[in-house]
């Protein structure tokens, strides 16, 4: 069975965290280490395309084959609307590109949270509230919780719950 | 619960590499050894980047590397066999050209080839890896970088350093024969060339020489790897880095020479 269908049945959970301070989040990702952090300061690797980057993963945990473990890469950025970038390199993706190809990744590897660690430095050039929504929308079912940590004086970008 | 990973191995080591050189570089060597000769090292993963790196390192570089070679060969089969026949000593030519090309230049010549083109490129590689990230992101999504990503290159580019070294010794045994041998048939006797051949490559010989060349490849592999790990995070620090990395590369390198030369000719 592969990696994608495993993680296919999780009901996905979004979570909001807004934090007063640097020190505040610092303290919240050091307390999560079980949480795969997706970060301005992690990059992927320059020298293997977006697929594989993805890839990599599900073969060295799962042992997949290099056609399986392509295969649910490939599905996965084409569940988001981003297949198109699968042969891309990590210096010729822009922000979007890039932030996708980490959270897909992140998806990939199943963790029990996905911490996307201030979006606003991984999307600098995005109105980023509703892009990360409408990506993590297209990976539901896909992973088990994912939170956004964001600065407090960011919380005006994000839409008021209803 | 295992112990450290080869990357935390490889990170102490590259700490000790900025302060004790050898220290460091012995521990990544060490860890890599252990590493090309445990089955469990190989997988799809790690045999692609091997596969890559022999490709990038041996076949790549294999029709300029050969044709350098080959005129090399030809110079100095030709010098040496004037020169012999200068002193009335032909028949002591080819196995003077032998024993000089295919014992101690070629696999010399090769390793500095190898130094300079792979090892310079894996150097700055690594060390802009280790300066970006990219290494530590890696390790935080469970993928062990040195076990995954180094480590296979160091395995790919001794055996490409073995197999760049056995193609120049046959070019140059081939040459050896066409310039000295077929060029002028009335020179040496029939069968002198394998019977030289024999003598230059006898056991202790040939130990000596695949020894030598595997330590080629293990030097101009894991030293620019290894000084590389060891590189500060700022970008300033990355041509430190090689620079420092090339520089222990040629003396390690030469002092591989050296140690074989005094094995081979004084021991």
């Amino acid at each position: 069975m592969s990696s994608s269908q495993a993680l296919a049945a999780r009901a996905s959970v979004v979570r909001r965290i807004m934090l007063p301070d640097n020190g505040a989040r610092r303290k919240l990702v050091a307390g999560h280490p079980e949480a795969v952090l997706i970060s301005a300061r992690l990059p992927l690797r320059a020298n293997l395309s977006v697929l594989e980057n993805i890839a990599i993963v599900s073969r060295v945990r799962d042992g997949l084959s290099a056609e399986d473990a392509a295969r649910d890469a490939w599905e996965l950025l084409d569940r988001v609307g981003y297949a198109r970038v699968a042969e891309l390199r990590d210096p010729d993706l822009g922000h979007e590109e890039r932030f996708v190809a980490k959270l897909v990744r992140a998806v990939v590897l199943a963790p029990p949270i996905i911490l996307i660690d201030r979006p606003g430095r991984l999307l600098p050039d995005t109105y980023y509230p509703p892009f990360v929504d409408a990506t993590l929308a297209a990976l539901h079912g896909r992973f088990e919780q994912c939170w956004i940590v964001d600065y407090e004086w960011n919380a005006p970008l994000y839409p008021r719950p209803e | 619960m295992s112990s450290e990973t080869e990357t935390q191995v490889a990170r102490r080591a590259g700490a000790d590499s900025w302060s004790s050189p050898w220290i460091g570089l012995a521990r990544f060597g060490a860890a890599a050894l252990q590493r090309a000769i445990s089955p469990s090292t190989y997988n799809g993963v790690t045999l692609e980047v091997v596969q890559k790196q022999i490709y990038f390192t041996a076949w790549e570089i294999l029709p300029g590397f050969t044709a350098f070679v080959a005129l090399l060969c030809v110079v100095i089969i030709q010098i040496v066999g004037n020169t012999a026949k200068g002193f009335g000593l032909y028949g002591y030519a080819l196995e003077l050209v032998i024993r000089v090309l295919a014992l101690e230049v070629l696999p010399l010549l090769t390793a500095v080839f190898v130094a300079l083109r792979t090892g310079a490129a894996m150097s700055t590689e690594v060390a802009l890896m280790k300066i970006h990230n990219e290494l530590e992101a890696f390790e935080l999504i469970g993928i062990d970088p040195v076990r995954f990503e180094l480590i296979p290159r160091v395995i790919g580019g001794t055996i490409a350093v073995l197999a760049l070294t056995a193609v120049s010794i046959v070019i140059a045994l081939g040459l050896a024969h066409l310039v000295i041998v077929d060029f002028q048939p009335w020179s040496l006797p029939q069968g002198d060339f394998a019977r030289a051949v024999g003598k230059v490559f006898d056991l202790p010989a040939m130990l000596l020489l695949w020894t030598k060349t595997l330590a080629f490849g293990l030097a101009v592999t894991v030293i620019p790897i290894s000084q590389a790990l060891a590189t500060p995070k700022r970008l300033s620090y990355a041509p430190v880095s090689v620079l420092r990395g090339m520089v222990r590369l040629f003396f390690a390198v030469m002092s591989i020479e050296v140690v074989a030369l005094a094995i081979a000719y004084v021991v």
